[in-house]
């Protein structure tokens, strides 16, 4: 059989992957609860993905960023394509069946490889097919563009989310209509209504979930650090496949629970911590566990992600659900410090936590596909540099191992640690 | 004052004049002269910026464009990383070398990763005198233009707190009329290459365009009309074996379609935010409730780039364009890490498909001559699409 004539529906794989490593971590005696919540959770999700498809439910594919709550509110079961990519990458390292199935599909590769691997996806069968397919531009033209092909390999209608670039009155205005848009498609398209109360609730679920981030934050900046790396995508995915979902309140609640509690107990992630870093971008998600055990060799921690996890609370207001679901798309601190137009309050964000989290060094994780993120490097690191702290940038791949090896992360690392040690 | 060259170069003295604005680019007497008289230029950059509200605001404005001849970027790529587009990069490095001193303000549009990057590393670095972003919808329906309304009247509030001075409804109804004006021309000029022998080539098309941003406005009229006249009066167009469209991502340098053009072809019209794109539609004041209305909607309305939602819209227009022109195949290309291209390809490739016309498409840099594989792979489609015309 020729790779290209797989159709296996991959999230049984992943179903079955998060069930293992499930067992795996309750039988590790360091293993936190929320990690182990964490991974019911994701079991919950997929779960949902299979039974949308078995038992006549109604599966909406959608992109990153994209507002989720709206979906759980009219009882819709999304699913997210790009983190189904990269945990599919994490959990079954099959991420090259992925891209070559995007590259079979067309996909040029300058697209990033998410893209790339979920357009492979559907296009041989590897994931379920979706009822629909929902997009916004938020936050790079990848996700802009990503939805109408895969409306095409789906077969299936789709709805585009315009999210203007800035934050005046006008554009968030103009947010809350594409959401009215988007519900009176999905109302069409799904026959299911709205539940606005359902929403509400999940308006104040996120305003807690927006304080307990915060909390999480500030809690990050003691010495020991006490969160560890390799968690960093866990945080990341809570918000993007559950937002607004009591259990996403309860993993956070949890979470923070035992944060504080090794604050209070100095207990940091790695031991003895030597090197506070801060991340900038993703680090490569194929290398997360390998990267976790190079940080505790060398005693360093991602103390703080500014581009990802450092979320400053406003509140949000479930009378208001839309207009809500609005403002938590600017409160994104991805949103929030990437798109619109980049300038110093980004850079101070990179400056304040440089200081409030008392990093040594900073990685910048040059995703080769992600050029908004990419073209910030130079910006960055002068800023890093002004005030005196060293950036290692390492050029890699989110999901595609062929860029960077893993020897070569290695010696970069350890040089980079080197330099810090004579620091 | 006209600027005349010296040298009669090709036989069409408005031709030459265009060639000499591109020659001496970005030193072009016309921007020396205006900023002698101690008036202001404006660099914009992207189709979506409202050039009639910085003309009357009494600003010249000037697109910005890279080197168009293939350059090492070795500014670009420290500032922009290596991948964002070589148009992105190219513009940049012309700017942190001064070429773009002489610029006041840098007014852009919200449009694709790679522009709007570039804006941030521009203000970050280059720190101009007036900077100005809009949002740019992705969308056509009616909120998106009440939207970009919005967005264009705030453009023209920042200009007046600039300038001190009001923008009124007059300045921006001439400003029309010499814009309509111009499109009006470039649009008969673009008649001529749709004759059975064109008059005029696709890359000397695109000399005159590279021009056109770079003048003033009623000078480039006085010298298209005079083009238009002198192609007019020429007893012999251009005969090819092949009649080519080019689409794609932004380009400017004529030497990529005279590289196409070599190979026997001519280029009977195009599909890029240099050409059609630049010119296609007027402004139209019926119906709009004041001239930044009319404005505001012909800029959105306007043929649409890759990043606009749906991408029909865009195919749609494409095949009209290539019916029109009767062109016996399509080359599109794509500057490496132009991901709103890139994404189209499958779908438009499906579309061309159904069509029955046929796709060559391209992965370039910018300011690339067309040689080596480009050629060899060009010149295999038209032996192609030769062949089906037999």
């Amino acid at each position: 059989m020729t790779t290209s004539e797989t159709k296996r529906n991959h999230i049984e794989s992943l179903l079955r992957a998060c069930r293992l490593v499930s067992r795996i971590n309750k039988n590790r005696p360091d293993c936190k609860k929320s990690e182990l919540m964490y991974y019911q959770m994701l079991d919950k999700y997929f779960n949902n993905v299979q039974r949308a498809k078995q038992e006549n439910g109604f599966l909406a594919a959608h992109t990153i960023f994209f507002p989720v709550e709206i979906l759980y509110a009219m009882g819709i079961t999304p699913l997210h394509n790009e983190v189904t990519t990269w945990t599919t990458a994490l959990l079954l390292g099959n991420q090259a069946e992925f891209l070559t199935a995007g590259a079979e599909a067309g996909m040029a590769p300058e697209i990033c490889s998410p893209h790339r691997g979920l357009a492979g996806g559907f296009y041989r069968q590897m994931l379920p097919r979706a009822d629909v397919i929902l997009w916004t531009n938020l936050i790079c033209d990848n996700s802009a563009k990503a939805g109408e092909y895969l409306m095409e390999l789906n077969r299936c209608p789709g709805f585009f989310l315009d999210h203007p670039f800035g934050d005046t009155q006008e554009e968030q205005a103009y947010m809350v209509e594409e959401l009215k848009d988007m519900i009176s498609f999905l109302e069409k398209h799904s026959g299911r209504k709205m539940n606005w109360d359902k929403l509400a609730q999940s308006v104040a679920e996120m305003d807690k979930q927006i304080k307990l981030h915060a909390e999480i934050c500030q809690l990050r900046k003691a010495i020991p650090s006490p969160f560890p790396t390799r968690r960093f995508l866990e945080f990341l995915t809570v918000d993007y496949m559950f937002a607004g979902q009591p259990e996403a309140t309860e993993y956070l609640v949890t979470l923070r629970d035992e944060l504080a509690e090794m604050v209070q107990q100095k207990k940091g992630a790695v031991y003895p911590e030597r090197f506070r870093l801060m991340t900038l971008f993703v680090p490569p998600i194929y290398l997360i566990a390998f990267l976790e055990n190079l940080f505790q060799e060398y005693g360093a921690v991602s103390a703080t992600e500014p581009l990802f996890t450092y979320w400053k609370y406003s509140p949000l207001d479930p009378s208001k659900p839309l207009e809500s679901v609005v403002k938590k798309s600017y409160l994104i601190p991805e949103s929030r410090t990437m798109y619109g137009p980049l300038g110093e309050s980004t850079l101070q964000d990179i400056r304040d936590c440089a200081r409030d989290y008392r990093v040594d060094g900073c990685i910048y994780y040059a995703f080769m596909g992600c050029r908004h993120t990419c073209a910030t490097v130079k910006m960055f690191k002068d800023t890093l540099n002004e005030i005196d702290i060293p950036v290692l940038t390492l050029d890699c791949d989110l999901v595609d191992p062929t860029i960077n090896s893993q020897s070569e992360v290695r010696d970069k690392m350890e040089q980079f640690f080197e330099l810090l040690e004579d620091r | 004052m006209k600027e005349i060259p010296d040298k009669n170069l090709t036989g069409l003295s408005a031709l030459d004049y265009f060639r000499e604005i591109n020659r001496t680019f970005p030193k072009t007497r016309a921007i020396q002269e205006h900023k002698a008289a101690g008036k202001k230029v404006f660099g914009w950059l992207c189709t979506y910026v409202p050039e009639e509200v910085i003309l009357a605001a009494g600003i010249l404005p000037v697109r910005i464009t890279g080197y168009t001849q293939e350059t090492e970027l070795e500014d670009g790529n420290a500032y922009l990383y290596i991948n964002n587009c070589s148009f992105s990069r190219s513009c940049l490095q012309m700017g942190l070398r001064k070429e773009y001193d002489f610029l006041d303000g840098v007014v852009g549009g919200s449009t694709c990763d790679g522009a709007r990057r570039l804006f941030d590393v521009w203000r970050f670095y280059l720190n101009p005198e007036f900077f100005h972003v809009l949002t740019v919808p992705r969308k056509f329906h009616e909120r998106a233009h009440e939207l970009y309304y919005h967005q264009v009247e705030g453009f023209k509030k920042h200009l007046e707190e600039y300038t001190g001075k009001a923008i009124t409804d007059e300045s921006l109804l001439k400003s029309i009329e010499v814009m309509n004006q111009q499109r009006k021309l470039l649009k008969e000029l673009y008649e001529l290459r749709k004759l059975d022998e064109p008059l005029i080539t696709g890359a000397e098309t695109m000399e005159v365009l590279n021009g056109t941003f770079r003048m003033h406005k009623e000078e480039c009229n006085s010298y298209l009309a005079e083009l238009i006249n002198e192609l007019r009066k020429k007893n012999q167009g251009h005969k090819a074996r092949a009649r080519i469209m080019l689409i794609g991502s932004v380009l400017n340098n004529p030497e990529f379609l005279k590289g196409i053009e070599d190979l026997d072809t001519i280029i009977v019209t195009d599909e890029l935010c240099t050409s059609t794109r630049y010119w296609s539609e007027p402004v139209v004041l019926e119906g709009a409730k004041n001239p930044l209305e009319a404005i505001s909607r012909r800029y959105l309305n306007n043929f649409p780039c890759a990043r606009m939602f749906p991408s029909n819209e865009r195919f749609d227009r494409i095949i009209q364009l290539a019916r029109e022109a009767r062109a016996d195949g399509i080359i599109s290309e794509t500057i490496r890490y132009c991901v709103p291209y890139a994404h189209d390809i499958p779908l438009l490739s499906e579309r061309l498909k159904h069509e029955d016309i046929p796709l060559l498409t391209l992965d370039v840099e910018y300011g690339t001559s067309g040689s080596g594989q480009i050629r060899t792979r060009v010149q295999a489609f038209i032996e192609m699409v030769e062949a089906r015309k037999k």
